[in-house]
């Protein structure tokens, strides 16, 4: 089987997908600049990443090389002198780093866009120049969230924010932030207002310049099981002067911003911590075909093997599906955004866990071959925030549940074409065109969509029939949940039907089938393996057995077929994502 | 970082409660652990009204299953494990959707603050609770043969037969059938069940996870224990910590965040985020 077949020619290039342009220049040259994993001797490879999460340090030399690299620029948007024009090509440019160590990714990292976001999204020239300049001149910016229901350390406690003459006076306390250590810049959502609801929060960018009155205390590093390495701090603020002009877009937008922009890390985090899964998954292959004949492994890790690769595509299909639609739909992303990071983190845990299986005592090893899979382990539920996490994305989905059954589904017209194509070109990613009100809702127009069309075709084999089988078992459960969901009370209020978090959680999976649907189909056509429906088979037989939906037998030598793909892939060092990427280990 | 500690294991005798020391033990070591017999639950399996409502999907598997004891137990499993969520959840236990991962593990769909774990030998039944993370729970009779040449072949690793080699001989059996709840409790935390490779993997005579090497395999983000139940049984329970020291409350009308709540409800006059709009 051939799967990288190189029509463009270049060096160091392939296409996995047709509509693929290539892996973006950056993210070749990271991957070669970190070198193979798997050396001991690579001062960037898992051996020496271990002995720095061992110490509870950061990964020194690492940091460093990402530093010389430009990484911090991804981060700033192009009109204010950074790289970032989309968020694919961000995702892209990252997986090298989180496909080596995910607190290595954060703490570099990456929350520095999650707390620059909401500037970006609403802050004034001023203050997207300012916080430019600190990210380009190699500086971090840490986020310091407001309180949000059921918080865990990171989200618990807030701080206040109360008028004085000319600006706001600061106070409050936050038990971890990130990175608070080694950075004077902070994007704070203090409460503005006594009052609960969407007015009571704003946003402050304080630190950008010299803080003229009060003090920024730094309290204990919070010693964490996960990312052991990432630098958790403790943060008091004892009545900080902040002039107005601090305040990012207007007074009482806290809530509202956060909601626009927390879509970026929505979308992004899974985008990016599959990279982690993705080196697993080949730590998996190599234990499970080390001393094989003929490098086949042994016949009860075939379904483990295959069926995370599966998820791995599922996961990158919904991800880069909302990454996308960041760009080409901003104003319908937000249920999209919600849904993949409510439902992938999860799933990711537990294909890890399916890999334990296969790993058995090789899981417990500290050495450069294995020991990144105990240190993901720690690290991955760490990234997705856990219980608190999944509660925000709740907080979307659910109170759109009743209006999306009664005026969306089986409404809504399909999107465009460009959303499923990973790889293609995209318009330039505008932060301040992120809402969370959009009423439409595309991903269920695209499975309704498929699978007429899938429906309407002679089946070109067994694969295809179960492909439309499924599809139209998705479709059926869309059917019964617009029939609970109009059924839910519309409330004007905060209060909710419990069994609405139920019905989410459906949909969600819903949504994730859909978005392999479109990416199955926008690649069909071809010969490339994405092309062919056998991923897209076993994922969404996966996600409908999630869903406890009846899921019919896979045909025979599908799982097969699947198993040789991630076979292949890892003989040849390629990424077990959508793009089959080159890896220099 | 605090060690995990295992919560006692609490007798429930019916759907009633009391259940305030689950509330209690979720709250203040984030796991709990509550057993009870099948027979003190029949009662209720035969009498509600709610039956179906109250096994949901599981209503199918309850209906085809023709061994009448066997069907009953399956009952009043799901019914233990609903009413120990809905005590935790504070939530009716008809709204909960019990769900099962592909390799079997039980979980509560949409409500990701409580994991759980469920296990029954004979005629008792133990659920575990956890807010922390994972949770596997393993019950077994006390008094259960074990042959010790049988299973040193099938789940100790070399360094557990060294030290069961090591311990005066009445006492290699008790360790033993602790070895072996402790393995299959973590191989259901890890919801794998039978397909962990119990020889990849041991427990010190503490109880502490190793490498099949002796060595060390975790960095304290597990906590194991073993509880005798009823004076017959074995109750083995893993529970992990994923580190995030997470809320103590669990309730279901509290969870969504009002501020977020209110916000969707009120979307921007526009249509559009508004604010720093060009």
């Amino acid at each position: 089987m051939t799967t990288f077949a190189n029509p463009d020619g270049r060096a160091g290039r392939h296409r996995t997908g047709i509509w693929d342009d290539g892996e973006p220049e950056h993210a070749v040259h990271l991957e070669a600049a970190l070198g193979d994993p798997f050396d001991p001797d690579n001062p960037h490879g898992h051996q020496a990443l271990l002995h720095a999460d061992d110490a509870r340090e950061v990964p020194a030399a690492t940091e460093e090389l990402l530093t010389r690299a430009g990484l911090a620029a991804e981060f700033v948007p192009h009109d204010v002198g950074g790289r970032l024009t989309d968020l694919e090509r961000l995702a892209r440019v990252l997986r090298p780093v989180f496909r080596r160590d995910l607190a290595l990714g954060y703490g570099f990292g990456v929350t520095s866009l999650f707390a620059a976001s909401s500037v970006w999204t609403a802050g004034d020239e001023r203050q997207r120049r300012a916080l430019a300049r600190v990210l380009l001149d190699g500086g971090r910016v840490s986020i310091v969230h407001r309180e949000v229901a059921h918080a865990n350390a990171i989200l618990r406690n807030e701080l206040r924010a109360v008028p004085a003459p000319g600006g706001y006076l600061l106070n409050g306390r936050k038990d971890a932030v990130i990175n608070a250590d080694r950075t004077d810049v902070f994007v704070a959502y203090a409460r503005t207002s006594a009052e609960d609801g969407p007015g009571s929060h704003s946003v402050l960018l304080l630190g950008a310049e010299p803080v003229r009155s009060g003090e920024v205390r730094r309290l204990e590093r919070v010693l964490t099981p996960g990312m052991r390495g990432a630098h958790f701090t403790g943060l008091a603020l004892l009545d900080v002067f902040l002039p107005e002009s601090a305040v990012v877009g207007a007074v009482g937008d806290g809530v509202t911003l956060a909601l626009r922009s927390f879509q970026i890390s929505h979308c992004l985090v899974p985008g990016i911590v599959l990279a982690g899964v993705d080196g697993v998954l080949r730590q998996a292959v190599r234990a499970a075909t080390e001393n094989r004949p003929g490098g086949q492994p042994a016949r009860r890790w075939h379904r483990a093997l295959a069926g995370v690769f599966a998820d791995l595509l599922a996961c990158d299909a919904m991800a880069v599906t909302g990454l996308r639609a960041l760009s080409l739909v901003p104003q319908d992303a937000y249920l999209l955004a919600a849904a993949v990071k409510y439902t992938m983190p999860d799933l990711l845990r537990e294909d890890l866990e399916d890999l334990a299986a296969v790993l058995g005592a090789r899981g417990y090893d500290r050495g450069p071959l294995y020991g990144g899979f105990q240190k993901l382990a720690r690290d991955l539920p760490v990234a997705g925030l856990g219980h608190s996490g999944t509660a925000v994305c709740q907080a979307v989905l659910v109170p759109q549940l009743p209006a999306l059954a009664r005026t969306a589904w089986f409404r809504t017209p399909e999107p465009p074409a460009e959303l499923f194509r990973p790889g293609a070109p995209l318009p330039a990613f505008d932060h301040r065109r992120l809402t969370h009100s959009g009423t439409d809702d595309l991903l269920t127009a695209t499975l309704i969509g498929v699978a007429e069309r899938l429906g309407a075709q002679p089946p070109e084999g067994p694969q295809h029939a179960a492909l439309a089988a499924l599809a139209r078992t998705f479709v059926e459960e869309l059917r019964v949940l617009r029939a609970r969901c109009a059924a839910l009370p519309v409330s004007g209020s905060t209060a909710f039907d419990p069994q609405a978090c139920a019905l989410a959680d459906r949909y969600a999976l819903v949504l994730a089938a859909a978005a392999c649907l479109g990416v199955w189909e926008a690649q069909s056509g071809g010969d490339s393996f994405l092309s062919r429906p056998a991923w897209a088979v076993l994922a969404l037989s996966r996600i409908g057995r999630r869903l406890g939906a009846p899921v019919p037998d896979l045909p025979p030598g599908l799982e097969a077929e699947v198993l040789a793909e991630v076979l292949e892939r890892s003989l040849r060092r390629r990424s077990l994502d959508l793009y089959g990427t080159e890896l220099a280990g | 970082m605090d060690r995990v500690t295992i919560a006692a294991p609490l007798h429930v005798p019916r759907p009633a409660g009391p259940w305030h020391g689950v509330r209690e033990n979720l709250s203040q070591l984030g796991n709990a652990l509550v057993y009870t017999t099948w027979s003190e639950w029949l009662p209720s399996v035969l009498t509600t009204p709610r039956l179906r409502q109250l096994l949901g999907p599981d209503w199918d598997r309850y209906r085809r299953t023709p061994d009448a004891a066997v069907r009953y137990r399956f009952a009043a499993a799901r019914l233990l494990i609903k009413y120990t969520a809905a005590a935790a959840l504070d939530t009716p236990p008809e709204y909960l959707d019990l769900a099962y991962r592909l390799a079997g593990r039980p979980y509560l769909r949409g409500f990701d603050q409580i994991e759980l774990s469920l296990s029954h030998t004979g005629d008792v039944l133990a659920v575990g609770l956890s807010r922390t993370g994972r949770i596997g729970v393993d019950v077994e009779p006390a008094d259960r043969f074990v042959r010790l040449d049988l299973l040193r072949r099938q789940i100790l690793t070399p360094v557990e037969e060294q030290e069961i080699a090591e311990l005066p001989e009445s006492r290699r059996g008790p360790h033993v059938l602790r070895l072996w709840t402790l393995k299959e409790a973590y191989s259901k935390a890890l919801g794998q069940g039978l397909r962990l490779g119990f020889k990849q993997f041991g427990f010190s005579t503490e109880g502490r996870l190793r490498a099949p090497d002796g060595s060390s395999a975790t960095r304290g983000e597990w906590g194991f224990d073993t509880y005798p139940v009823m004076e017959r049984y074995l109750l083995s329970v893993a529970c992990h910590d994923a580190g995030l020291n997470t809320a103590g409350d669990t309730s279901v009308e509290t969870m969504l965040d009002r501020g977020f709540l209110s916000a969707m409800a009120q979307p921007p006059a526009d249509g559009a985020g508004s604010a720093g709009r060009p």
